[in-house]
Parts: C-alpha cells; sequence; structure tokens
C-alpha cells in the first residue's frame, strides 16, 4: 500500500464517581431508567451545577497518569444545541481551558515503543440515554449528568493496530486508577475516530472520515483497518474521499455511511456563569494524584519486586486489574507467591472462563485459595483431591478445611505406616526387589501403585518413594 | 389606617404586643390583593396563606423573628414547591415546581406567609411591565392606569407600593426592582453578585442576576438582607464572604462618608423638579457631615453600558431558555420529531419580543460574531467595571436619581439614542456589571408620581448605601411609604 492512514482519538470515559458531574442524583445509570435523576439533571427552572469534587480529583489523575501539562484553575463553557437528550439546550464542558493539556502515552507495537500525544482531556456531563421506537422515544435521564473525561490525542496514530492498543493502554489507565470500570460494551468508555490517509511521504493532511459506533477495541481496529482499505481503494481507482460520518456495522464489519458532513454546528461556546473559575491549590492535586491506586507499571514492578513470580504470570494476573488486587489479597497469607498465581491461573481463570465470569464475580474469599494452596504446599492433600476440595469451595464459600475434613483427605505421612504397607507389598510378591536390582524400573511403580490402591490414595507419594527404592535396593 | 400600611419592623411589634393577628393581617392582606387593579398577581394563595396564618396564630411570637406572620408577595420567577410557577410566559403554563427556591425556603422556614406570585415581564425580560403573559402591569399610583410600573419585578412593586403586602420577592438584571421602585416609591434592594441564592430563581443573564427586593423603608431592607443572605451551597456563586448584622449595624450617622455624584449621569437630567429636589439632597448630605464630590467620567464609555447589557443578557438568556422545549414540562404540543415538538412548544409559548432578544443573544454568539459582538460587549463591561471600581477607590458611594423622570407613561416614545435614554435612563446596570450592593428609595413626588434616588457602593459594603439611606429618610419623610400614606409634592 502506498498511504499512510493519519487518525485521531477522541474517548469519552463515563467517570465511576458516587455522585454526577453538577448534580447530588447517584452516579447509577444502569439502574431502573428514571430513579437516579435530581432536578438538575431534567433542567428544572431554577436550578443550578455544583462541581463534583471527586470528579475533578479523578480527572487529575488521569491528567496525570497522562503525563498532562495541569491547569490548576478550573473553567467551564456552555456547549449550546437543541437536542431531545440534552435537557438543558446546553452542555456544560471545558472548551477553552481543559484541566490536561499537551500529555503522552506509550504503546508497545511490533517490539517498539511508540508515543502517542494527547492533546487534552476535560471534564463534563453525559447526556439522557435515548431508546428510539418505531412511532416513538423515550428518554431515560439516569445518565444525563453522568461525569464523562474526554481524552483527544493527536493525529499520531497510523494503523487499526495503533489505535487498539492505544485504547487498551487508556483502558488499562482508567481501570488500574479506579476511574471508569472501562467497558466498551456498556459505554462506560466510548471511541470516536478520525481518519484521513495521504500518500508516504506527503505533509498535506487526506479529506477526514468520522467513524463512530465502536462497541469494542476489537471494532476500532477493524474498523480502521477496513477504513484504510477502503479510502485506499477509492484513491486508487480515482474517487475522491468524502468527508462524512460513518459508523461500524458489526455484522458486516465494514463501515458505512451515516451521514455526509455539512456544515458543523456553530455550537456558541461562552463561559458557564453559574460556576466561578475554582482554583485548585497545590496541596488538592498533590493529594490527588498520590492518593492514586497504583497503575499498571507501578503494580508490574512492585509484583516483580515483592513476589518474583514469572513474569509472564504476572502480565496475566495483571491483564485485570481486579485479578491483580484478588492475588494480592492472598499473597497477604502466604509465602508461596508463585503457587498461588499458578493455582490462580489454572484453576481459578479456568472457572472463570467457563463460566464467562468476571474475578468480581468470583465470591470465594482470597484467604481460602491460600488455606488450598497451602495444603498442596505441605503435601497434605494430592492434587485430585485439591480439585475436589476447590470445586466445593467454590460452591459454598467455605474454608477448604472443612471440605478436606468432609473427604477423609489426610495423607499418611508417618514413615512407619507406609513401611509397613511397602513391606507387606513386597511380601506379597517376593520377586521385586531382585527386578528393581536388574534394572526394572517398573518395579517401582508397581510398588507405588499397590501402595496408593491398599491406602485409598492416602499415601504421602513423596515419602512412599522414598522408602520403596529404600526396601527395594535392601 | 391598618397595621398593613406599617413597615416590617412596625407589624413585628404590633405582633408581638397582640395588637393585631397573622391571620387578620394575612386576610386584609389577601383582601387587597383581589382588590388590586393594577394586574399585578398570576396567582393569590388564599388557602393556603390562610392555614399557615391560623397555625401561626396558635405559636408564640419569636421576639427576635421580624419575618414571622409577615405577609410577603414573590415575583412568579421564584421556582414555589407545589404553587405554578410561569414566570409570566405562556411556555410555562401549568408548570409545578418540585422545589422552593432558597429565598422562598428561608422565608417560609421563619414563617413569613406567602401570599401571591406576582407578574413580571415575559421570563424577567424587559422594563416595562407590559409583556407578561397577563397582560400589563399598572402603576397604582395612577388610577387612569396610564403609567408605567416598569419592569421586570413589575407585580412585586405594585403589592408593597399599593400596601398589599411590606415585603416582596423581585429580581434585578439591569435594574428591574431598582428600576420599579423609583416609579412606585418604594425600596428597592439588591446586594453584592453573590450574597443572596440565586438557587430557584428562573434565570436570565446569571452574570447580571440578582434576587432583590422591594420595602418601605431602609431599615426593612437591611433586615430582609440578615434573612436572605444566608450562605447556601445549592448555588456555587453564592459567596463565602461573611455576612454583616445589617440591621443592627444600620446608622444614619454618615459624617465623614465620601459620596460621588457622576456628573456625566446627573447633568443629562433635564427635569427641574427632580433635579432641584436632588441638589437639596446633596446639601441634606452635605449638612450630615457627608463629603459630596461632583465627579466626571468617560461619557461613552457611560453610553456604552445599555447596549453592552443588552448583548450580554440576551446571549445568556437564549442559553438559559433552551431547556425551555416542551418536552420536560410546560405545555407539549406535540410534533412527528422532537424539532417539531421543541418548534411547536417554542413557537407558541415565547411572544415575539423574548424571540427577537433570542435572535439577538443568539447573533451575537455564533462563531463569526461573537468576537465582535459578545466577547466586545464582555470588554465593555470591564472597562466600565474598572472605571467605576476607580471612584470607589476614592469614594464610599455612587448617589444620583434612579431615572431621569417619574413613572413613563406608555405611549411615550423615547429617543433611545439620546444621552437622557444612554445615560440617565439605563446606568443603573452597572451595579449589575460589577455585582454592586445598590439601592433606589423615594426621593420626591412630580404631578402625584413618585420618583426616587440611587446609592451604590463596593462589593460587600452594603451598609454604606444603607446607612446614606437611612439618613435620607430624614429628608424625604417617605418611610413606610405607599399609596395610603399622605405625601407631599415637589415643585
Amino acid at each position: 500500500m502506498n498511504f499512510e492512514a493519519v487518525i485521531g482519538l477522541e474517548t469519552h470515559i463515563e467517570t465511576n464517581t458516587k455522585s454526577k458531574m453538577f448534580s447530588s442524583a447517584p452516579n447509577l445509570a444502569e439502574q431502573e431508567p428514571n430513579t437516579e435523576v435530581a432536578l438538575l439533571d431534567m433542567a428544572f427552572p431554577g436550578t443550578m451545577p455544583r462541581v463534583n469534587k471527586e470528579a475533578v480529583r479523578k480527572a487529575l489523575r488521569i491528567a496525570h497518569a497522562l503525563h498532562m501539562t495541569i491547569d490548576d484553575t478550573l473553567y467551564f463553557e456552555r456547549k449550546n444545541y437543541f437536542y431531545s437528550d440534552l435537557p438543558k439546550g446546553y452542555q456544560i464542558t471545558q472548551q477553552f481551558r481543559p484541566i490536561g493539556r499537551n500529555g503522552y502515552v506509550e504503546i508497545e507495537v511490533g517490539g517498539k515503543i511508540k508515543k502517542i500525544r494527547i492533546e487534552r482531556i476535560h471534564m463534563e456531563e453525559d447526556t439522557c440515554k435515548q431508546l428510539h421506537f418505531s412511532s416513538y422515544s423515550l428518554l431515560d435521564y439516569n445518565r444525563a449528568g453522568v461525569p464523562l473525561i474526554e481524552i483527544v490525542t493527536m493525529p499520531d496514530i497510523r494503523t487499526g493496530e495503533e489505535a487498539r492498543k492505544y485504547v487498551e493502554k487508556l483502558r488499562e489507565i482508567v481501570t488500574f486508577a479506579d476511574v471508569s470500570d472501562g467497558k466498551m460494551e456498556n459505554g462506560s468508555m466510548r471511541c470516536d475516530t478520525n481518519i484521513s490517509i495521504r500518500p508516504y511521504g506527503v505533509d498535506k493532511l487526506g479529506t477526514k472520515v468520522e467513524v463512530k459506533n465502536l462497541n469494542s477495541i476489537v471494532d476500532i481496529e477493524k474498523a480502521l483497518d477496513y477504513e484504510i482499505k477502503r479510502q485506499s481503494e477509492s484513491l486508487l481507482m480515482g474517487i475522491p474521499v468524502i468527508q462524512e460520518t460513518r459508523r461500524f456495522d458489526e455484522g458486516k464489519k465494514e463501515t458505512v455511511t451515516m451521514r455526509i458532513k455539512t456544515d458543523a454546528v456553530d455550537y456558541k461556546y461562552f463561559t458557564e456563569p453559574n460556576i466561578a473559575p475554582i482554583k485548585l491549590s497545590k496541596e488538592f492535586i498533590e493529594d490527588a494524584i498520590n492518593t492514586c491506586p497504583e497503575l499498571y507499571d507501578q503494580k508490574l514492578a512492585r509484583f516483580t519486586k515483592n513476589y518474583g513470580i514469572e513474569l509472564t504470570d504476572i502480565k496475566i494476573l495483571l491483564s485485570d486489574k481486579n485479578l491483580a488486587d484478588y492475588f494480592d489479597e492472598c499473597a497477604k497469607f502466604s509465602k508461596h507467591y508463585q503457587s498461588i498465581a499458578n493455582f490462580m491461573i489454572s484453576n481459578v481463570l479456568s472457572i472463570l472462563n467457563k463460566e464467562n465470569k468476571n474475578i468480581t464475580e468470583f465470591k470465594v474469599e482470597p484467604k481460602y485459595i491460600n488455606e488450598l494452596v497451602e495444603l498442596l504446599e505441605n503435601k497434605e492433600i494430592n492434587s485430585s483431591q485439591g480439585k475436589k476440595i476447590f470445586e466445593s469451595v467454590v460452591k459454598e464459600n467455605k474454608s477448604p478445611l472443612i471440605f478436606k475434613k468432609e473427604l477423609g483427605a489426610t495423607l499418611i505421612n508417618d514413615e512407619s505406616t507406609i513401611l509397613d504397607i511397602i513391606k507387606e507389598v513386597i511380601k506379597e510378591n517376593p520377586s521385586l526387589p531382585a527386578d528393581f536390582k536388574a534394572g526394572k524400573t517398573r518395579a517401582q511403580g508397581f510398588v507405588m501403585g499397590q501402595v496408593m490402591k491398599k491406602t485409598q490414595g492416602k499415601a504421602n507419594p513423596g515419602v512412599a518413594n522414598k522408602l520403596i527404592v529404600e526396601e527395594l535396593k535392601k | 389606617m391598618n397595621y398593613l400600611d406599617k413597615t416590617i419592623v412596625e407589624i413585628h411589634e404590633a405582633l408581638l404586643s397582640k395588637k393585631v393577628s397573622v391571620l387578620e393581617l394575612t386576610k386584609e392582606a389577601l383582601k387587597r390583593a383581589h382588590e388590586n387593579s393594577d394586574n399585578a398577581f398570576e396567582l393569590i394563595l388564599d388557602e393556603s396563606a390562610i392555614k399557615k396564618a391560623t397555625e401561626l396564630d396558635k405559636l408564640p411570637v419569636p421576639k427576635d423573628n421580624y419575618f414571622f406572620g409577615i405577609p410577603y408577595v414573590a415575583k412568579d420567577s421564584f421556582s414555589t414547591k407545589g404553587i405554578e410557577t410561569t414566570g409570566s410566559s405562556n411556555i410555562l403554563n401549568g408548570y409545578i415546581p418540585l422545589f422552593d427556591a432558597t429565598v422562598i425556603k428561608y422565608l417560609n422556614d421563619a414563617n413569613a406567609v406567602l401570599i401571591a406570585k406576582a407578574t413580571l415581564d415575559e421570563l424577567a425580560m424587559g422594563g416595562t411591565g407590559t409583556t407578561g403573559h397577563k397582560g400589563i402591569t399598572y402603576n397604582p399610583y395612577d388610577a387612569s392606569h396610564e403609567h408605567m410600573v416598569g419592569g421586570s419585578s413589575c407585580g412585586s412593586a405594585v403589592s408593597v407600593a399599593a400596601g398589599v403586602v411590606p415585603f416582596s420577592l423581585g429580581s434585578d438584571t439591569g435594574d428591574s426592582v431598582r428600576k420599579p421602585a423609583n416609579n412606585v416609591g418604594l425600596v428597592g434592594m439588591k446586594p453584592t453578585w453573590g450574597l443572596i441564592s440565586r438557587y430557584g430563581l428562573f434565570p436570565f443573564a446569571p452574570s447580571l442576576d440578582h434576587v432583590g427586593y422591594f420595602t418601605k423603608s431602609v431599615e426593612d431592607s437591611a433586615l430582609a438582607l440578615n434573612l436572605l443572605s444566608k450562605r447556601d451551597d445549592n448555588d456555587a456563586t453564592n459567596t463565602y464572604h461573611k455576612r454583616d448584622d445589617y440591621f443592627k449595624e444600620v446608622s444614619k450617622d454618615i459624617k465623614g462618608k465620601k459620596i460621588a455624584v457622576i456628573k456625566e449621569i446627573s447633568t443629562s437630567i433635564k427635569d427641574p423638579v427632580l433635579a432641584k429636589k436632588f441638589d437639596e439632597s446633596i446639601e441634606f448630605l452635605k449638612g450630615k457631615g457627608a463629603v459630596v464630590d461632583m465627579v466626571s467620567m468617560d461619557a461613552t464609555l457611560l453610553s456604552t453600558i445599555y447596549p453592552a447589557y443588552f448583548i450580554i443578557s440576551c446571549a445568556e438568556a437564549t442559553s438559559n431558555n433552551a431547556n425551555l422545549d416542551g418536552i420536560k414540562f410546560g405545555p407539549n404540543y406535540g410534533g412527528n420529531t422532537y424539532q417539531e415538538v421543541m418548534y411547536n412548544s417554542r413557537t407558541r409559548g415565547f411572544s415575539p419580543l423574548i424571540k427577537r432578544r433570542f435572535v439577538i443573544g443568539s447573533y451575537s454568539l455564533m462563531s463569526d460574531n461573537q468576537h465582535d459582538l459578545f466577547l466586545r460587549a464582555q470588554k465593555a463591561r470591564h472597562m466600565i467595571v474598572d472605571a467605576f471600581n476607580e471612584v470607589f477607590k476614592k469614594y464610599d458611594a455612587i448617589y444620583l436619581l434612579a431615572a431621569p423622570k417619574t413613572a413613563p407613561k406608555f405611549n411615550e416614545a423615547s429617543d433611545k439614542l439620546s444621552d437622557t435614554y444612554l445615560l440617565a435612563d439605563n446606568y443603573l446596570a452597572f451595579g449589575n456589571f460589577g455585582g454592586f450592593p445598590s439601592m433606589t428609595l423615594p426621593l420626591g413626588f412630580k404631578d402625584g408620581m413618585p420618583f426616587g434616588v440611587n446609592i451604590t457602593s463596593k462589593p460587600f459594603d452594603e451598609k454604606d448605601v444603607f446607612d446614606i439611606g437611612l439618613a435620607l429618610e430624614d429628608f424625604t419623610n417617605l418611610k413606610g411609604l405607599d399609596i395610603n400614606m399622605k405625601h407631599g409634592e415637589d415643585k
């Protein structure tokens, strides 16, 4: 391909504060429609906005994580337009003085680190949710006023893959900073993309196309790759790209025209007169940043240093912030970090995958996982007993010690008891020591099998093995 | 003589000494409201007022709560829970708010008795008292109904001037309390911007909007500020600045106070009766030990007050009223699309005058025009405020006639480019530009119609305004004025 794509992303993050951006209504957009609504959210005459301090703290954390220059005075503007989902007839946003400017994030592409510059991040409020039917529409004001952080990149992205990695990185930051659950599927993270293409070596930008309705990170990559292909083919055929807004059709995996761009709406921005500029103290800004929950890179460093577990395992645990938190909880009770990691990856995650669940839906207390791992480590139970007990623990969220007792799952560790049984087996098969000495290692396995049979599998295999070799050598 | 003709302080004394009951006061207020023929009321609240008055009479009258049992009226742009509030606009016909404005709450908590909602110029946009959906509100001093009350707080002004109540709530964006106060001989006060919570006041232009109010005396005005200026979290612009005990501290001792009379405004007033009385009042103030100087300002700058005010207020208004779309509240006339619903509701809901203001506001905010209109008006606003702040560096207050004449007649044409119009008739908005505390009080009478003076001071220097006002009452002898009080005539 002879063309280079120039891509910029605008991402809206729904912030997980307790209340809305400018009102005291609970920030619970998913509740029964129109139950989480304050007077301001429906724009009753005379209602006034109040800035949510927690939303500001969260925006500061993101600004910091994105290496942005923070504006220590908050200004808000009104963005005026009429739309059925916009109760006040304007959105309160930060047009002229965003809380953060000129930052960047780093992504890894093809083994190399690439910097994506961030132009700005600002705070604003969400609109109503609309539900359209054939002859009518319904409005849900629960979402009206939910705090949003908008993050706008410079046009530094070149491929669908880079866009995906950028959004993944962004999601990692907002989830680790506990600013949002970052779920694209339910709209707590929303991406609009701008893409144009130009021949390599040309500075002038091509005609910009906006692509919307991207409901997953995978779709972002697919939609942009599709667009690059579509626009390139179009240009090669001599057909110019037209300025338009397209949406991604998930079924067809292609972008389709939504509307042809006509004149842009004039939003008539002006200062929100009901919010005087708010000067943020140095202490407030520093406190917001310093109390930010550990971000990915910090966590990676800490897991490596404190737990000393395999890097590949750390990356699995850190793929989900909640999983990492769960591991931290388990690790509080134990020193067998690698064993806990192994257990979580091979047992806990497999159950979750099978049931298509998230770690937050996993109800087992971390200390029980630790108890189970300890039992296995100390060889008090074997791995098949471990599996059985784990199933019960998952079902009832009770201590594995209870189930161990119920199963009668105790290993025989006493050497003299095991030795007596070994002697019994050899007595029944007197040729075994000679076979063993003649190099038939099969004899060793045979004795082990018989010992396990006689003890219903309860003999400590390590102890038994040692004693068997000793006896056969005699 | 009726106790309802007295000031709040006097009525409170009468209630304390059981010379009158809350119910008697309330019934008389309701009766007068019904008998009033000036078209001052959107709604008269007989039932709830009588109920509250009856309950209050079972309670002891608290000595330090002057508002206990005082009947009052609120402009219909204050949100009142469970009581229809229309802003005198058809677009809000039938709208019953779910909450009380903060000042309504303060008054109700103090057990004042709301007896009516008063008319206004539609959505507080206007200065004539003629544009509300119920038609023209008339001046109670003129039985022939030829003179304006002025606006936008027309019904609130009538309520106190006609002796219906001793106190009413209004709002002041350009001069909407202080101008009608001039026209009906009342004390009309708007304090520093941010001192009284605006929560629940239907916004016209928030950067200029103030809660204001009418009383019959300066003392009552200070008393009301004590109650209304309590800090409120619901209004993020409500100041944390310390409040004074305005009532306790008000004093007619103005010895050494420095007062500026703005020459360009004062000399543009040609009416000899008003000018003479004003000059006499200056001599009186000087006699009381005040220093009164004629101070010159840039006339061109002063003449931009009105156009700058108009651009800024219209621009903010178009945005503030964008919530009135027929979807959430107010009449919904239907439509096949959301655009049609909005179009139908706004087409029928707003009068042509309002639409004109929206067009002007929208036009001046458009990105192509914003630099030349809205931002330039903002720049002018800053220059004007800076110029007045220069005056306030040397003077405690600015003292001027509130208007160049008594209440104008409806059919009277004014030359909108004359100095009288631009300087003397519309200068009061400088108080809104700078958020300065500003009060109009009656000075005298000409041909049976009252006229007033205005005192404006630095932000949070309400005390200067009240002190000078209180001193002036000894000169005017118009303390307690309403239509039932005998008054003189200036020649």
